[in-house]
């Protein structure tokens, strides 16, 4: 299994490429945490395709990890 | 504020309180440093949208970046909650800062992008605190420039005749770019800012301090300081100065400016040849400028140091070598003429840092008081484009930067 390491002083993340399932999918793996999060072929096309704006509100802190709704994200 | 500058800095002689007065520096940091045009890095730093570099204008951490757009921008490395260093690193890629101390995140241009838990702040976009921005940024060449003064002369203004030198150093590039792109160094010397700056262009000293490594490595750079070249120091006004070292280079082939021959480096005379046509030869013969860009950018041919004070006795020249955009053949000998020359184990640099250190200790002895800057006072000239011009080892680049300093310091120029 190739994993790259994209890392800056903000995130480290361990991406590869998962072929466990019936298709390929896209392995995020957040190193400080061990949070995993996969993504199939539509979900990248979908981020290839994402106005900025959406992208944006992703990273906005509290839209997900560190949101009031506990238990979220 | 008392001090007098009219009494400090005479036409021939600028008293040694200059570069030792804590106050006198803290008024610096007012007038010049924060004031006026600080040259911080150059584009080319942040070539890809995402780029950032941490830079500094004396004591402010900056931030170069390039967003999206293609835009660069000068953020202040504080965040805008509690103040904490939003950047730790000194180069990376990233199109977000996140502050490590609670997570406020914002873009690169230094737009809020949100608070981790926002409920504390009574929802989302509650907030629209951002990060600070230098208030003036603007390129020339692809340098980049900050001022801190929300209004004041433009960048253009501000570098009057010293862009043209600027323009000579891009023009040697094939691609008619230059780029930083070799990485900094950082020499740290305790001495105050002026006597590096002065030092830059004072054609006096080189025989003296150099004056092993020319005999060792059988260097001509020492004869163009000589009594008898042909060479001359030009104050450009605005605190600007030049070494032009053109009229001796005129005397020899073309590349000899710098130590070669147009043999070594074939491709890069071809496309220059390609380019330029018949005015190749004049550039080629020509070279790189020799100038000292009031406040801190200097351009010593092959090498680029920018300037930066710490404290009344220490100041940080950082340097990096010209690399001329298309033309690898040049670029790694421009490398390694500037590790030679002014790198960790720099036989020019490690000269000139021990006299600035020397300068300053010896500054500090009460008598006499003044420091002498009359050399070639009786024999300047005013050129045919009207600048004042000095012998090559006459001290008429020093007495342009200080009647600018004066004015700046006594607020009758911005
Ligand atoms: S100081 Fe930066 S988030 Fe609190
Ligand atoms: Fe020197």
């Amino acid at each position: 299994m190739n994993q790259w390491i994209i890392a800056s002083e903000f995130a480290e993340v361990a991406v590869s490429l998962d072929l466990d399932a019936n298709g390929p999918r896209l392995r995020l793996e957040d190193l400080r945490s061990g949070h995993v999060r996969h993504l199939d072929a539509l979900e990248l096309e979908s981020i290839a395709w994402a106005p900025d704006e959406r992208l944006r509100e992703l990273m906005d802190p509290s839209a997900g990890r560190w949101s009031d709704r506990a238990g979220d994200a | 504020m008392t001090v007098q500058y009219s009494e400090l800095i005479q036409p021939e002689r600028v008293h040694g309180s200059l570069y030792t007065d804590q106050d006198i520096f803290a008024e610096e940091l007012q007038r010049i440093w924060y004031r006026t045009w600080v040259c911080v890095g150059h584009v080319s730093e942040v070539a890809r949208p995402g780029d950032y570099v941490r830079k500094k204008v004396a004591s402010q951490d900056v931030i170069m970046t390039r967003s999206k757009d293609g835009e660069v921008s000068l953020l202040l490395n504080r965040c805008a909650h509690r103040g904490n260093l939003v950047c730790e690193d000194q180069r990376g890629n990233s199109s977000t800062f996140r502050c490590p101390y609670h997570g406020w995140t914002y873009r690169n241009t230094g737009e809020m992008l949100g608070y981790p838990y926002n409920q504390g702040y009574g929802g989302k976009g509650k907030l629209s605190l951002n990060l600070g921005r230098v208030p003036r940024v603007d390129t020339y060449q692809g340098f980049v420039f900050a001022s801190f003064a929300a209004d004041g002369p433009s960048l253009k203004e501000h570098l009057g005749a010293a862009a043209g030198e600027l323009d000579r150093l891009a023009r040697l590039s094939p691609e008619g770019e230059i780029e930083l792109t070799a990485g900094w160094l950082q020499h740290r010397a305790k001495a105050n800012w002026k006597l590096l700056v002065e030092n830059e262009t004072d054609g006096y000293h080189p025989q003296f301090v150099h004056g092993s490594v020319f005999s060792v490595t059988g260097s001509h750079i020492g004869t163009l300081y000589s009594d008898k070249s042909a060479a001359v120091t030009r104050d450009l006004g605005g605190g600007h100065s030049e070494n032009d070292l053109r009229p001796e280079f005129r005397k020899m082939e073309p590349m000899n400016w710098f130590g070669t021959s147009e043999a070594r480096v074939p491709d890069y005379v071809a496309k220059m040849r390609a380019l330029h046509g018949e005015q190749a030869e004049e550039i080629l013969i020509e070279g790189a400028p020799h100038v000292m860009v009031f406040p801190n950018l200097f351009v010593a041919e092959i090498s680029v140091f920018m300037i930066n004070p710490v404290a009344v006795d220490e100041t940080v020249q950082n340097v990096t070598a010209v690399q001329l955009k298309g033309a690898p053949e040049m670029n790694r000998r421009l490398l390694s003429q500037c590790i030679g020359s002014v790198g960790p184990a720099g036989m020019l640099l490690a000269d000139d840092s021990e006299m600035y250190e020397r300068n300053q200790r010896g500054v500090a002895a009460r008598v006499p008081e003044w420091l002498d800057i009359r050399r070639g006072a009786h024999r300047e000239r005013i050129d045919e484009n009207g600048f004042r011009i000095g012998a090559a080892n006459d001290e008429t680049g020093m007495r342009g930067f200080w009647s600018h300093y004066r004015s700046l310091m006594e607020g009758k120029a911005r």
